[in-house]
């Protein structure tokens, strides 16, 4: 059988919807075992309809143009959707993961009907949405779909306040966000009397610079780096990664806070790529970056929270992603599209595994569960795995990418030092719970958010679901695979990304695709020594921490830890002030480099 | 953070979006102007086929997937609104025997108002596609009109007249209506959301194609969208009752 490509991102967004109100009305009437079948058949459908785009894309970018209102003389009403590899790899993670933590899930929420499995769902179409859609309204338009359902999805444990906190905060720092990027779009439609990123990326080259754009281009963009958590924006995601459901952890961390940075680097080359320097991009994003990934890995080393751990740790992460971005070359944006591949199946099996501790112990705390888990059979040997993935172990899909970014961007020692860093927390406390070793860790330390007293998830006392250790294994395999596949495809999406001219050919001109090169996306010597030396280093971390504890380390770093603990107090209202003053600073920094 | 330090960390903040806004305010184009490239090309396309007013067009034809996109940020929101809702594990429903009492002519009025604001909820609805209006704003006023019998007769009497999970099938069935009528464009012309339906003559009830089935199912979404999102709401405040 053989579909039309351009029906292929209309359906992305349809099936998913199809089958949340398919969900939703049968919520009442069918037993558990109905919904689930038809939430996991949905997922199964959207992952082989992005599977086969995502094919279709290595004949060219695939545009569409919804309601058929073709371009005539350059010009359309209508909305455009334009699907390279990059938007199709990310629309086809997001179903994949989708997959995995519905089948997570699978015996997993039993008081809440149906509403999980609608929210899921909903939330799915808005990823793939904004992965697909060319349009910049339609593109706030699934930003706000990822985000409503987002919500509730994080403050889905009602019986719990912080689980509400968490949600709320997250609520109104990203809604925050989200005006900001609104105010943009509205001050782009008054300058160009368009809504595509193509058709307003045409009418900006013919006006220029001037501080209008600036200012467009600074509140535009304040939205997607909220969602991407880069410092000084990132304050809710440790919040709402604490509280929410582990599986939704997985699609948070693992592909819609990536999704924050798609949308930057989409916007700003597409819509602003002909009138904004590129040495003056490079600079923001590479500050931004660079501070994002060592605030994010110093904190990570300071949890003892293992889901802030490993909130922390996607921080450090994004902010990686973000250096390699920065090039604005396709070998930084294929080396960063595979790590966050990569680090979206290590990082979701991380997640999953801390959900069966807290769902067999009932504690997320490392210090509480020392020796504790000594009987898990499970997760005594895959969690210190996971952990060396994600300090970027060779094979694994991490280490790939890590290697390519570190190469094209050539900040090696901030790559190393920072994934090293994660691996290493994560294995610290690994060896605590699982071998017990060193001492047992006695900490005073006020400033630290203890992982006790969260809601038991699911009731697993004796034997762990299949369905459940299927999806730790599969997301891990993923992650390993990722590194192991050759990748051709990303390479050659990164140069199409890239191609603002072919895009603006393509989708207004109605140009075929046009045939463009590919970079090497393939390990490399060093990458592999580079890769090992970031897991040694998270080996020795990880012993140390054990051994030592942070008692001098700390001690030493008193104040200042004590200041950027305080700053991450949970009140909202600290949060909306830095969202603010980190507005100001991305403009200064667009001025400035 | 402390009150003081917070208020720093904003105002130079603000200081620095204020100023930058300031400067981009000055370069926007003055009001009046002659210069309007989307007006340009979507008046032709509304009153091409058939829709005089041309927000509906522009909303269910021209930018149909926003409108979807805005749909079902709706549907999500009430699905999101009601799981928040939810009786918690220590909560009962419980009903109050006595509800206080209305004024006869809060009842009166409640009464007379309850068939006159269905009929202009449901003209507010069909007639999007010709007069201001459409299916959000009639959807809103429809599913008031459903709530000015708790107004004017009582909660339980509401509650008879309006079971959840009916609105809850309706709405997903409404919402899904939108989706299926863009798939069948999809299979008839291999445009999603095309415009199949005939457009018929430019003011008639039934004309400008799909844009009227379209805000007939968005009408129907939003007015058991928001009939389930107040029930949440009612019913924590006036029957989920803590137990121990």
């Amino acid at each position: 059988m053989s579909v039309d490509p351009s029906w292929l991102p209309p359906l992305g967004i349809a099936i998913p919807l199809v089958g949340a109100c398919i969900v939703l009305a049968l919520a009442k009437l069918a037993p558990r075992l109905v919904i689930d079948v038809v939430a996991m058949t949905t997922t199964v459908v959207s992952v082989g309809a992005m599977a086969l785009l995502f094919a279709a894309t290595s004949a060219g970018r695939v545009v569409t143009w919804v309601g058929g209102w073709t371009p005539r003389d350059g010009t359309s009403v209508g909305i455009v959707l334009a699907a390279d590899q990059i938007g199709a790899g990310f629309a086809l993670l997001a179903c994949v993961l989708t997959a995995c933590a519905l089948s997570y899930t699978w015996r997993y929420f039993d008081d809440a009907e149906a509403h999980v499995h609608v929210l899921i769902l909903l939330f799915m179409a808005g990823m793939v949405g904004f992965s697909l859609t060319a349009d910049l309204f339609d593109l706030f338009v699934f930003l706000e779909l990822m985000s409503a359902t987002a919500y509730a999805l994080t403050g889905h444990k009602i019986e719990e306040p912080r689980s509400v906190q968490g949600g709320f905060t997250f609520g109104v720092v990203t809604s925050l966000g989200a005006y900001f990027t609104l105010a943009g779009i509205g001050i782009l439609y008054a300058r160009t009397g368009q809504l595509g990123m193509p058709q307003i990326g045409a009418a900006l080259d013919r006006h220029g610079m001037d501080a209008l754009v600036l200012a467009a281009l600074v509140l535009v963009l304040t939205g997607f780096l909220v969602k991407a958590a880069i410092v000084p924006f990132h304050f809710w995601l440790a919040d709402a990664h604490a509280v929410a459901p582990t599986p939704v952890c997985v699609l948070f961390s693992g592909v819609m806070a990536p999704l924050g940075l798609y949308g930057v680097l989409r916007v700003s080359t597409t819509v602003f790529g002909g009138v904004l320097p590129a040495g003056s991009l490079h600079g923001t994003l590479l500050v931004l970056g660079i501070i994002t990934a060592a605030l994010g890995a110093t904190l990570c080393l300071m949890q003892r929270h293992l889901k802030r751990m490993l909130a922390y740790s996607t921080i450090a992460h994004l902010g990686l992603f973000l250096v390699a971005l920065a090039t604005v070359t396709a070998s930084g944006v294929a080396g960063a599209v595979i790590y966050v591949f990569g680090h979206a199946g290590v990082k979701g099996a991380l997640f999953l595994m801390v959900g069966v501790l807290l769902a067999r112990k009932g504690n997320v705390d490392e210090f509480a569960l020392y020796c504790k888990g000594r009987d898990e059979r499970l997760t005594k040997w895959l969690l210190p795995l996971g952990a060396l993935a994600l300090a970027g172990l060779p094979p694994f899909g991490t280490g790939l990418g890590k290697a390519l970014s570190e190469e094209s961007s050539g900040l090696i020692v901030l790559f190393v030092l920072v994934s090293a860093a994660t691996g290493g927390a994560v294995l610290r406390a690994s060896l605590r719970i699982h071998f017990g070793l060193g001492p047992r860790p006695d900490d005073t330390d006020v400033d630290t958010t203890k992982g006790e007293g969260e809601e038991q998830e699911g009731r697993f006392p004796q034997r762990l679901p299949a369905t459940m250790i299927g999806a730790i294994v599969a997301l891990l395999t993923g992650g390993l695979l990722v590194g192991l596949v050759p990748m051709e495809a990303i390479g050659e999406g990164a140069q199409r990304f890239l191609d603002r001219a072919g895009m603006l050919a393509q989708t207004l001109g109605g140009a075929p695709a046009s045939a463009i090169g590919s970079v090497d996306v393939e390990w490399t010597w060093s990458g592999v020594v580079l890769g090992l030396l970031s897991a040694a280093l998270a080996v020795g971390i990880g012993f140390v921490g054990v051994h030592f504890g942070l008692g001098r380390l700390r001690a030493a770093l008193k104040t200042p830890l004590h200041v950027v603990h305080r700053l991450h107090s949970g009140h909202v209202g600290d949060y909306a002030a830095w969202l603010v003053f980190g507005m100001a600073a991305v403009g200064a920094l667009f001025v400035i480099t | 953070m402390t009150r003081s330090a917070r208020w720093i960390v904003f105002w130079l903040g603000a200081g620095g979006v204020g100023v930058l806004i300031v400067l981009a305010l000055l370069k926007m184009p003055s009001f009046g102007g002659l210069v309007h490239p989307y007006r340009e090309l979507s008046v032709p396309a509304a009153i091409g086929r058939s829709s005089p007013n041309i927000v509906s067009s522009v909303n269910f034809d021209q930018r149909a997937l926003d409108t979807l996109g805005e749909e079902t940020i709706l549907l999500g929101s009430v699905v999101g609104a009601a799981a928040l809702l939810r009786p918690s594990k220590d909560e009962r429903e419980q009903l109050d025997q006595d509800e206080g009492r209305v004024l006869e002519a809060t009842k009166l009025l409640g009464y007379l108002l309850l068939p006159v604001t269905l009929i202009v909820g449901a003209d507010v609805v069909t007639h999007g596609h010709l007069t201001p209006g459409g299916g959000f704003q009639g959807g809103v006023v429809l599913a008031t009109a459903v709530h000015l019998l708790y107004v004017a007769g009582s909660y339980k009497m509401l509650r008879r007249v309006r079971p959840k999970s009916w609105y809850q099938v309706a709405e997903a069935v409404a919402a899904g209506a939108f989706v299926v009528l863009g798939l069948v464009g999809l299979l008839l012309t291999g445009a999603f959301l095309a415009n199949i339906f005939p457009r018929g003559v430019l003011g008639d009830l039934f004309s400008s194609g799909t844009v009227f089935y379209l805000n007939v199912a968005v009408g129907a979404e939003v007015t058991s969208g928001v009939v389930v999102l107040l029930s949440g709401f009612l019913a924590q405040a006036l029957s989920v009752r803590e137990v121990r």
